[in-house]
């Protein structure tokens, strides 16, 4: 369950309140009966409701998901389960302008490191994460299909082609000036940094990729593990383990005596 | 090079998202004369003769998977597949945006020659302008009496629903797309049973690629000996091939398959850019082995590819030149398919993760001299133990380019490092 109140990490939440929310859900009533009566199975629908409401608000809210599961009559639990598969559904208020630089295989080769790392730059933020004005949010995304002009982005799902750090920087510039030719997305709540704590950057945060410190404990440098290793080669009697919490057996000998003499 | 254009005929001249230019290129002929003039079987018949087979990437005969629908009186599904995401491929992407008729005559086709009342189409989610494209035709094409009840004024009936995707690599798969459209989770479901027996809603459903629905109007036309007649015995037709990466002129081509791989690269797609070398292709998209300079007389077809340990698969062919630096290409496909996991299968889950991470210290300079070994035994560890061949996809573009360039490998975890001081 989406946490609301850690939504906004740095301030106040806008979340659209209980009145606005009544106006998005009048709004796409018909447009979702009308998709639920095109499949056989009402079920099917779920992932078209989910479109029409981030249409609306920009991001998939609880409450979305909420009017879904009550819409089609399914638990909540698997309406969030659903959701939370699709990496196109956003759980957590994004940017009005998804910036999404492509990261396959034809544009890696082709650039597309060089033009990423002048976004990073440029904007100040790191994959999968929202700027401070809540203006832009960046994802270094999978093959977008479209290899044949690389490097290539989407913008708010629309392509960009033959991406160059002018290029990046005209496109930047439009869109704080507000005359970029494609339309921001709906934004009714503020967004944090993060959209997406649970995965990746949930990854990146314990030290297993990217980190600025590779020598913090979990990162790719922490030799804690190796110097266990060097002990265990010179001196090959069984390691005693301090235990630090709860009662722990050591070659069979119980050594909660030296857990509560210490 | 002159091809001739048969899918892609049109493109780039005419505005073919026009029902009325379409129809004036003989569109929707074809189907008028399927549904009037032939019994669904003699359909199935002439796409069997004709020797389709699927385009997405498994490349198995149509007519023989149209074939394999029980006759149960159960009701029958038509499902187009264009959640085209295989690293490399574009054709659909094309397809969808530039002939959105031709896909749905191919896809109303295809339900009438399978028996089924009911076709869906599967967008990829990215594909936003491609979905509206696509759409609009289909409003155009209800308006004209294309879709809906009696088809020229025959008791035949159909149904497209147009379904969006939201960004899963995974729902290419076909029962991970069923799952999909059904509301869930992408998962792979296991098989058996497989989906011409226990498919979407648990009916009988076929699943098939774009470019395959594409082929069906024009083979009518012409006839299913015309079709054969093309390419080798065995990969009969065209093929689109998406070709990308250090060429000088990256698109879409339309090719009798059994091409030279050679002719494809310096005459198709205007070969390599001056003073650069040849150093690999990837002939079938991320899941595909590398090709290399011995390979490139090799004819473009399904069984020289298979020969030579490699497929064709989707139709993507990735060329890299001497400026490549494969371990960055190898990270960039082994991220793919690690976050392209949906995490049902233990192998494919953790296998994908943990390469990840070793090609990443290997990129941070953290790398040791094991991690090269380490990288091509896992991914043979990963293969063959999952619900789908996702988690066999990192195998063939990692063994293939260590296999050739280690010294590319070595170079990031030579000199030996030191453990890191904390």
């Amino acid at each position: 369950m989406i946490d609301k109140g850690d939504v906004g990490g740095d301030g106040g939440v806008g979340v659209d309140g209980g009145a606005d929310f009544a106006a998005v859900l009048e709004r796409v009533r018909a447009e979702c009966l009308r998709l639920i009566s095109q499949y056989p199975d009402s079920r099917s629908a779920l992932l078209p409701i989910l479109h029409e409401f981030q249409n609306e608000l920009g991001w998939v809210s609880p409450e979305a998901m909420a009017a879904c599961a009550e819409m089609l009559g399914l638990p909540m639990s698997i309406v969030e389960s659903t959701a939370s598969f699709y990496t196109l559904f956003f759980k957590r208020p994004v940017g009005k302008y998804m910036l999404q630089p492509c990261r396959g295989v034809a544009c890696i080769v082709s650039g597309a490191e060089s033009a990423m790392a002048h976004f990073r730059e440029r904007l100040g933020v790191q994959h999968m994460q929202t700027t401070a004005d809540g203006v832009f949010s960046y994802e270094e995304v999978e093959c977008l299909a479209a290899c044949d002009r690389p490097p290539c982005m989407q913008v708010n799902l629309e392509f960009v082609y033959d991406l160059t750090p002018e290029k990046i920087d005209a496109m930047v510039d439009a869109m704080r000036a507000g005359t970029y030719d494609v339309p921001p997305r709906p934004q009714t709540a503020k967004p944090g940094r993060d959209w997406e704590v649970a995965s990746e950057s949930g990854r990146k945060a314990l030290g297993a990729r990217g980190v600025s410190n590779p020598n913090a404990p979990g990162g790719i440098g922490d030799a804690s593990g190796l110097r266990m290793l060097e002990r265990l080669e010179r001196d090959p009697e069984p390691v005693r383990v301090r235990p630090t919490r709860e009662r722990l057996v050591v070659d069979g000998a119980a050594v909660e005596s030296e857990l509560t003499s210490r | 090079m002159q091809l001739e254009k048969v899918l892609t005929a049109g493109i780039g001249a005419l505005n073919l998202r026009d029902i009325d230019v379409y129809r004036a290129q003989g569109g929707y002929a074809q189907l008028e004369r399927a549904i009037k003039e032939f019994e669904p079987s003699q359909l199935i018949d002439i796409v069997s003769k004709s020797g389709l087979r699927g385009r997405g990437g498994a490349g198995f005969p149509t007519g023989r998977k149209w074939q394999f629908l029980p006759n149960d009186g159960r009701t029958r599904y038509m499902v187009c597949n264009c959640d085209e995401a295989e690293p490399g491929t574009f054709k659909d992407h094309m397809l969808l945006e530039e002939t959105p008729h031709q896909v749905i005559e191919g896809i109303l086709m295809g339900t009438y020659a399978i028996g089924s009342n009911h076709a869906f189409m599967y967008i990829r989610g990215e594909f936003l302008r491609g979905y509206h494209i696509f759409r609009a035709a289909l409003e155009q094409a209800r308006a004209a009496g294309l879709i809906g009840k009696n088809l020229f004024g025959t008791d035949y009936s159909v149904e497209l629903t147009i379904h969006r995707g939201a960004g899963a690599y995974i729902c290419g798969e076909e029962t991970a797309l069923l799952n999909s459209l059904e509301g869930k989770r992408g998962e792979p479901r296991l098989k058996p049973p497989f989906p011409a027996i226990n498919g979407l809603y648990g009916e009988p459903t076929v699943v098939n690629n774009v470019e395959t629905l594409g082929y069906l109007p024009h083979i009518l036309r012409r006839g299913a000996e015309w079709f054969a007649s093309v390419g080798t015995p065995k990969s009969t037709g065209y093929k689109i091939v998406s070709v990308s990466g250090h060429v000088q002129k990256p698109g879409n081509y339309e090719i009798p398959l059994g091409m030279p791989i050679r002719t494809l690269i310096d005459d198709v797609a205007g070969g390599l850019r001056p003073g650069r070398k040849f150093m690999a292709i990837q002939p079938g998209g991320g899941s595909s082995a590398c090709l290399f300079e011995e390979h490139l007389d090799l004819g473009y077809d399904y069984e020289a590819l298979a020969g030579a340990g490699t497929m064709l698969g989707s139709g993507a062919a990735v060329v890299f030149d001497d400026t490549t630096d494969f371990v960055r290409a190898a990270h960039s496909l082994v991220r793919f398919f690690a976050h392209e996991s949906c995490g049902q299968c233990t192998p494919c889950r953790e296998g994908g993760h943990w390469l990840e991470l070793t090609l990443e210290r290997m990129l941070h300079g953290h790398g040791i001299e094991s991690d090269v070994d380490m990288l091509v035994k896992v991914s043979h560890q990963m293969t063959g133990l999952n619900l789908c061949p996702l988690g066999d996809s990192i195998e063939p573009f990692l063994a293939s380019v260590v296999g050739r360039f280690p010294d590319q490998f070595y170079a990031y975890v030579r000199p030996k490092q030191a453990p890191v001081a904390v």
